[in-house]
């Protein structure tokens, strides 16, 4: 009989079958990109809350517009967030404002097409990475699982030229194949509870951004 | 994979995402005890262990206080008057200094050898006391033995077990169950106790135990426990207790070819 007394996790690693370090690297690779992303998320999604809050301080203090506005474009980087909105609608609403012969209809519907496409834009950004987490938290799991069936079938295929089956000559196979869906749960369990908390962040900024495009348009039109 | 806006993020993130990572590996490693758990069947079997020597010391224990005060005591009152009354009526006869000091001086030799003499006789003595007392002990120990083991026979070797042992000598007999005890105590070390009930069950395996300790061909169950689940406990015991502990004379170990044993696993 012979008793396998070294348990460690990196003998439990280095003795799985080629499929289940496979599982074992896909999986550990997935959970490091997860993290990843949802470091970034975290950091991106805080700074577009504060951006926002920021910029709509700012926009209700009463200020003149085109104040604003410069100071809006003026920074050396882009503008983000709520600011991009405005910006994007204000400068519609000026360029057309100069060609005195336009509708008023038509200018608010171009100010409109404006925000309406660097909202898109935004809300895209702060989408990134949410499906890769998605899937995550829910394809890990079952990768694991596929690793851990196949090294238990393994475990049992070596049991089948045995007389005497002992449970000391499956547990070290059992042993090694759980390792696998122990690192799928632990990719897909955070990756979930981002996700989540991501999203409802992502869909309360998004109402936050399509409520002030409304109440821009409202303040454009009394300009006009 | 990474927007523009993000880039300012990333090595952060990065360097997070991997000390989340050392930091489960690390809490992996600290938490688990990852040397198996087989260090508790040895113990088990040390505990078992003890019961079996207890009965030599006890045996060793009793003869050396007893001897020593009877000897002593016999002895020494006869040796001393001995030794007092020869010098005195040999000392007034000399006249001249020097022949006392010769004759001193003889006396002395003389008291020394005769010493000596009943320090050997008295050594003597105490050894074939002692031997006699061991003797004794042994010849009780060994009727003792003889009669426990023939208590066990009865028990356990009913059949033909018992045509085997009747051949052998008394000695060898008790060897022989001391063997078996040895047997049954390594395997009684492997059972799993839990897994035959709360009740009292008993089962009887019949092994063939090889020369060299170890089984040929697998145990056979001659009487069940009623349960399954604690026969194969028990079979499973047997086959990791290899090599079992045998006798060195060739001739005993041939008595081990038929073995049959009792098992009360919850005693």
């Amino acid at each position: 009989m012979t008793v396998a007394n070294d348990m460690s996790l990196f003998t439990l690693i280095t003795g799985a079958s080629l499929p289940v370090q496979l599982v074992m690297l896909i999986l550990l690779i997935t959970s490091l990109f997860s993290w990843w992303y949802i470091f970034i998320k975290v950091a991106t999604i805080k700074r577009a809350e504060a951006e926002s809050e920021n910029f709509e301080n700012a926009f209700w203090t009463g200020g003149d517009l085109n104040k604003l506005y410069e100071g809006v474009t003026a920074g050396r980087r882009k503008p983000q967030g709520m600011a991009s909105i405005f910006e994007a609608g204000f400068k519609e609403f000026i360029r057309h404002k100069q060609q005195a012969k336009m509708e008023i209809s038509d200018v608010m519907e171009g100010s409109r097409r404006a925000m309406r496409a660097a909202y898109n834009r935004e809300l895209d950004d702060l989408d990134a990475h949410l499906p890769f987490l998605a899937s995550v938290g829910s394809v890990s799991p079952y990768i694991g699982l596929f690793g851990t069936v196949w090294g238990i079938m393994n475990a049992f295929r070596g049991l089948s030229n045995v007389a005497q089956a002992t449970l000391s000559q499956v547990a070290p196979g059992i042993a090694e194949a759980l390792v696998a869906t122990a690192i799928g749960l632990f990719a897909a369990i955070p990756a979930v509870i981002a996700y989540n908390r991501f999203a409802s962040s992502v869909d309360r900024l998004s109402v936050r951004y399509e409520s002030f495009m409304e109440e821009f348009t409202n303040i454009l039109q009394r300009k006009s | 994979m990474i927007r523009k806006h993000e880039n300012s993020d990333s090595w952060k993130a990065g360097i997070y995402a991997i000390v989340v990572h050392l930091a489960l590996l690390a809490g992996m490693l600290i938490s688990f005890n990852w040397k198996a758990a087989h260090p508790v069947l040895n113990v088990t079997e040390v505990e078992l262990w003890d019961k079996l020597p207890a009965a030599k010391p006890v045996i060793k224990e009793e003869p050396k206080p007893e001897p020593k005060p009877e000897i002593k005591e016999e002895p020494k009152p006869e040796p001393k008057p001995v030794v007092e009354e020869k010098p005195k009526p040999e000392e007034p006869k000399v006249d001249i200094e020097l022949e006392k000091k010769k004759k001193e001086l003889e006396q002395k030799e003389k008291l020394l050898e005769e010493k000596r003499r009943k320090d050997e006789a008295l050594e003597k003595l105490k050894q074939e006391a002692r031997e006699d007392e061991l003797r004794e002990k042994k010849a009780a120990e060994k009727a003792k033995h003889d009669e426990a083991l023939r208590k066990l026979k009865e028990d356990m070797l009913n059949e033909s077990g018992a045509d085997d042992t009747k051949a052998a000598s008394a000695a060898n007999a008790s060897l022989i169950g001391e063997y078996t005890e040895k047997i049954k105590a390594k395997i009684r070390g492997n059972v799993n106790k839990t897994l035959c009930g709360d009740g009292n069950p008993e089962l009887r395996f019949e092994i063939s135990v090889l020369p060299t300790g170890q089984l040929s061909g697998s145990p056979r169950l001659i009487k069940s426990s009623d349960n399954s689940t604690c026969d194969e406990a028990v079979e499973r015991a047997i086959i990791a207790s290899e090599p079992l502990p045998l006798p060195d004379e060739p001739n005993l170990k041939a008595q081990f070819k038929n073995l049959k044993l009792k098992f009360r696993p919850n005693d």
